[in-house]
């Protein structure tokens, strides 16, 4: 029987010393949280700093209590588990390896603890040892290591008592540029190899989607949306993790429905351009309506002659390697174009837009809530 | 869940019941001697809160002996203590906190070593020293000696204040014209002056409270309260009402300082300076 | 606004050399960007220009004026620090105003209000002035910092790395925003960076630096389509660039560049083959542009397998064993691989840039002369 993770209507808030009037005015950590996590699958919960996505981690692994609601595998209610009888494997972004200890005996100290037998211990940690690439490094005292090394020991004393879930609690956040991309495909890889189900705590967009099967995106304890990386970021749900998702991050822009001459309705811009909509969304909106719109960087093209969408003058221009950006200023905010062909722009250049009309995305300006086409 | 909600409860009730005692138990001794100041001599023994109040003790010890002034001596060489201090303290600390220098470390530790020997060691030779330079019963002596009592903390407490200060704010500073003066008074030690001050006030606390310097080092000219308020045990006779009131004259700054403290402790220092 | 000539700086911290004989030119009004990885002496650099610190040996000249003995105060540099060393105990507006209160730049209180709000109004600060350093965030501390560099119309403006510490996104807006304000900034300005997209938008030109040498000074398109130094090369694009070794053969007349994988080689295009001389050991440099995959067989294609795929929104990144060796390169969003899929890679020598294997200097690349794809 798959064993899946479910986490059932949970809540959290964390305990304010007996203080009644601040215990009113705590918000919830963690706000009626649902998800269910198949067996065997990755999952990334994303969000910024305090959106509890952290909690909820420490809930499942049994490092925090919960308030309200429970936690399943399979059919086992783990809610009221010692953390080391639910069968978890967490990995700290700070590493929190042992010091004194060699990396051999840092990834056997669980082992031990279980008091497992000896020739049992060595064969488990070898080949754990092997799977995360830190082999050479086994009899090395753990100060030693450079940040990568230490997270792939890390990681590798959370797999070797082979856990039914593997918890990873911003296991890149304290590595630099290069490493972190490195250590990111190994970790891909080792899930694909282990397939053991594996949830991923982080605040960096790119590291949840190019990591996990599915993502949960979270906001001061509640959460927003929970899809693939393909449906989160090509179908936010709402205003929110539209901008929080895509590096460069999606356009939003405040608009109001104008009807003009030569389109019916079109959006205008703050600075009084103008920017035609889409068929599509025709029966959903009234002129005079405010909406944010959003358009990814990438979604817009930029096109001679004379089907367009919107004209405007060039205020930069940058060149970044494979990709190049146009942006242009619309009063306080910039609209920012991202193209891969070698055409380059100066500052005033007139240019044309085309749309992506599947990729625009308009938002109710105060709830953020998403407008769908009827 | 409701029982451990009442078992914290009970935690904070024995809490603030301890907290409660040992207020009573610190403070006792003090309302004690201001009730023994009120006393006779013939009803300290007898009585506890019921008897007589009498203001004799109070203009005994105000009126007649040198206790005024001692009080004023005090005040002359524990500010003159304090003000060496600060003037020698506070140029030492930033000398220790930004420059590097050979033996930095042995040095800021020499001065701290200061305060490890008890003073009787040190005060024979002292004496020696003193009687042979002519400094022996002088205000000037005793400001230079009281200083040693302060100066270690001061420049340990304000060094790790420099040093929490980012380098780059001076050269900012530099950079944006200031001299390294203007820089010093006008950057630095608004930054500095909560530790500063908090380390003046105590040093003038310990020197307030010293005892065996003015004990060995002076006789009549100069005499520090601690020991005037000795002289109240006569050879024969201990007025003990005599006692309490040179003890509560004596105490009065203090409390005044420590209240001052308190303020001067709590308060953040260079918070905000660098990325957070 | 100045010339700056450095001339063979040296400057040894202890036994640790931070700079090498260091001899760069920046051009009056220019924006250089100073690039390197940690520790490479970028900071020492800035440093010796400011007068905070004083070089070893060598000379530094502001126009024809010798600066190695002139005081940091009277140089009219501005600098931004790295970690802002805004003053505390001051709110914003002391803080901006302070270089015009000082007896160098001496102001009437009118003059220094006006040209405060003036800079809080380019950076967008003018609603702060009254707060405290404690109470901004990190981007607007660095806006703080800006605007207190700005407000003297300094001769040289020094950056070091002041939007290294905000989140990617914020990153990412204020970078485009010094792009904005570079045009409005009259003076010569140097900026320290270990952000190759920073370096790459922003510049004017790039200066390289390693452990106290420069490497290459060129435009962004130069150090990009034609590094000097294998180094410069992998520190340029989002997906290191793959170094695949080759031998130079002689065959019918051509240079044939043959990889060590089975079937890959092919003639080394004509312009190439001047530059190329008589070395025989070379490494190919190959970007995304200069790969090609398929899914079938082909001829001059060698056979791998995915070994991993990370998905990032726009774009897909794909890395390949291709006989042990890890090759990475982004594909379309809409190309799906899974892992240990077989893949069939092969080479566009006409992107390729050739290395010399022994000393890593650059040594030819086609269409070399405009850097563009052709």
């Amino acid at each position: 029987m798959a064993e899946n993770l479910v986490l059932k209507n949970l809540y959290k808030k964390y305990d304010t010393n007996g203080k009644k009037k601040q215990a009113k005015e705590q918000p919830w950590a963690v706000h009626d949280l649902n998800l269910e996590m198949e067996q065997g699958t990755f999952v990334s919960i994303l969000g910024p700093s305090g959106c509890g996505k952290s909690t909820t981690l420490r809930m499942i692994a049994g490092l925090e209590s919960i308030t309200q609601g429970s936690i399943f595998m399979g059919e086992q209610d783990i809610s009221s588990l010692h953390p080391k009888d639910r069968n978890i494997g967490l990995a700290f972004e700070d590493y929190a390896l042992y010091p004194p200890l060699t990396v051999y005996e840092n990834i056997a100290f669980c082992l031990r603890a279980k008091k497992v037998p000896g020739e049992e211990i060595d064969r488990r940690v070898r080949e754990i040892a092997k799977t995360m690439k830190v082999e050479e490094l086994l009899d090395s005292k753990v100060s030693g290591l450079s940040g990568g090394q230490k997270q792939r020991v890390n990681i590798a004393r959370a797999l070797v008592r082979h856990p039914k879930v593997l918890l990873l609690d911003e296991p890149l956040s304290h590595l630099d540029g290069k490493m972190r991309q490195i250590l990111r495909g190994e970790i891909k890889r080792l899930h694909h190899e282990i397939k053991c189900t594996t949830i991923l705590v982080t605040h960096d967009q790119m590291e949840a989607i190019s990591l996990a099967d599915y993502i949960a995106v979270m906001k001061l304890g509640v959460l927003q949306q929970y899809g693939t990386p393909d449906e989160i970021y090509n179908d936010p749900a709402n205003a929110f993790v539209a901008g929080f998702i895509g590096d460069p991050p999606m356009n939003l822009l405040r608009v109001k429905v104008v009807e003009d001459a030569s389109y019916t309705y079109a959006f205008e811009l703050g600075d009084g351009s103008l920017l035609r909509v889409p068929e599509k969304f025709y029966r959903v909106i009234h002129t005079g309506d405010v909406f944010d719109l959003g358009i990814r960087p990438t979604s817009i093209t930029i096109v001679e002659g004379e089907e367009y969408d919107a004209r405007f003058k060039v205020d930069l221009f940058e060149f970044l390697g494979e990709e190049r950006s146009v942006g242009i200023q619309i009063n306080e905010s910039l609209l920012n174009i991202v193209y891969n062909d070698n055409r380059r722009f100066a500052e005033g250049d007139i240019i044309h837009i085309r749309v992506n009309p599947d990729l625009l995305f308009l938002f109710e300006p105060e709830s953020g809530e998403r407008v769908r086409p009827r | 869940m409701e029982q451990k909600k009442i078992s914290e409860k009970a935690v904070w009730a024995v809490g603030k019941v301890f907290l409660v005692f040992f207020v009573i138990f610190s403070v006792s001794p003090i309302i004690w001697t201001v009730i023994i100041s009120f006393k006779g001599d013939n009803e300290i023994f007898n009585t506890f809160l019921r008897f007589t109040p009498t203001l004799e003790n109070y203009t005994a010890v105000l009126t007649t002996g040198n206790y005024v002034k001692a009080f004023m001596d005090n005040l002359i060489i524990c500010i003159g203590a304090v003000a060496v201090s600060v003037l020698v303290g506070v140029p030492a600390a930033y000398a220790l906190a930004r420059y590097q220098f050979r033996k930095k470390e042995d040095v800021a530790f020499t001065i701290l070593s200061f305060k490890f020997a008890p003073e009787i060691l040190v005060v024979i030779p002292l004496y020696k020293i003193f009687m042979s330079l002519h400094l022996y019963d002088t205000y000037f002596g005793m400001i230079w000696i009281y200083q040693f009592i302060g100066m270690p903390l001061l420049i340990w407490i304000v060094r790790s204040y420099f040093e929490d200060i980012p380098v780059e704010m001076e050269k900012a500073a530099e950079l944006d014209g200031y001299s390294w003066f203007e820089i010093f008074f006008k950057m630095l030690l608004p930054l500095v002056r909560p530790g500063l001050v908090a380390s003046a006030l105590l040093a003038f606390i310990y020197c307030w409270n010293s005892f065996t310097f003015g004990l060995m080092l002076c006789s009549f000219n100069v005499q520090p309260i601690t020991v005037a308020a000795l002289t109240y045990i006569g050879s024969d006779t201990f007025h003990y009402g005599q006692i309490a009131v040179a003890a509560i004259i004596a105490i009065v700054p203090e409390i005044i300082l420590c209240l001052c403290i308190q303020k001067h402790l709590v308060r953040g220092l260079s918070f905000g300076a660098v990325k957070g | 606004m100045a010339k700056i000539t450095l001339e063979h700086i040296t400057k040894t911290f202890g036994k640790k050399t931070a700079l090498k004989d260091v001899s760069l030119c920046v051009e009056d009004g220019e924006f250089l960007v100073l690039f390197g990885p940690a520790g490479a002496g970028k900071t020492t650099l800035l440093n010796m220009i400011a007068g905070i610190d004083d070089p070893d040996s060598g000379n530094i000249w502001f126009d024809d004026t010798p600066m190695n003995f002139v005081e940091p105060s009277n140089r009219d540099v501005a600098m931004v620090f790295e970690n802002y060393a805004l003053y505390p105990q001051m709110p914003v507006y002391d803080n901006i105003a302070s270089p015009l209160r000082s007896r160098k730049h001496r102001t009437d209180e009118a003059g220094i209000r006006k040209e405060v709000e003036r800079v809080a109004a380019i950076t967008g600060m003018s609603e702060y002035l009254e707060r405290r350093p404690s109470q901004l965030s990190n981007g607007q501390r660095q806006r703080v910092a800006l605007c207190r560099a700005l407000v003297r119309n300094p001769n040289v403006f020094l950056l070091d790395e002041p939007i290294a510490h905000l989140d990617a996104k914020l990153r990412n807006a204020m970078r485009k925003e010094l792009k904005l304000m570079q045009k409005n900034l009259d003076c010569t300005s140097i900026y320290v960076t270990h952000d190759f997209t920073e370096a790459m938008s922003l510049g004017d030109r790039i200066a390289v630096i390693r452990d106290g040498e420069i490497l290459q000074v060129g435009t962004n398109e130069e150090v990009y389509y034609r590094p000097a130094w294998e180094f410069v090369a992998r520190l340029f694009g989002e997906c290191e660039i793959n170094m695949i070794p080759a031998r130079i053969e002689k065959r019918n007349g051509r240079l044939w560049a043959v990889t060590r994988w089975e079937g890959v080689e092919f003639p080394v295009p004509v312009d190439v083959e001047r530059s190329l001389g008589d070395v025989a050991e070379v490494d190919l440099g190959c970007r995304t542009p200069a790969l090609a995959f398929s899914r079938e067989p082909a001829a001059g294609y060698v056979r791998g397998s995915v070994y991993s795929v990370e998905p990032l929104g726009n774009k897909t990144e794909l890395i390949v064993d291709v006989q042990g060796d890890l090759i990475r390169f982004i594909i379309p969003v809409d190309t799906k691989f899974g892992i240990d899929e077989t893949v069939y890679i092969g080479l566009n020598p006409e992107h390729i840039i050739f290395f010399d294997q022994k000393t890593e200097a650059f040594l030819a690349c086609h269409g070399e002369e405009t850097g563009t794809e052709v």
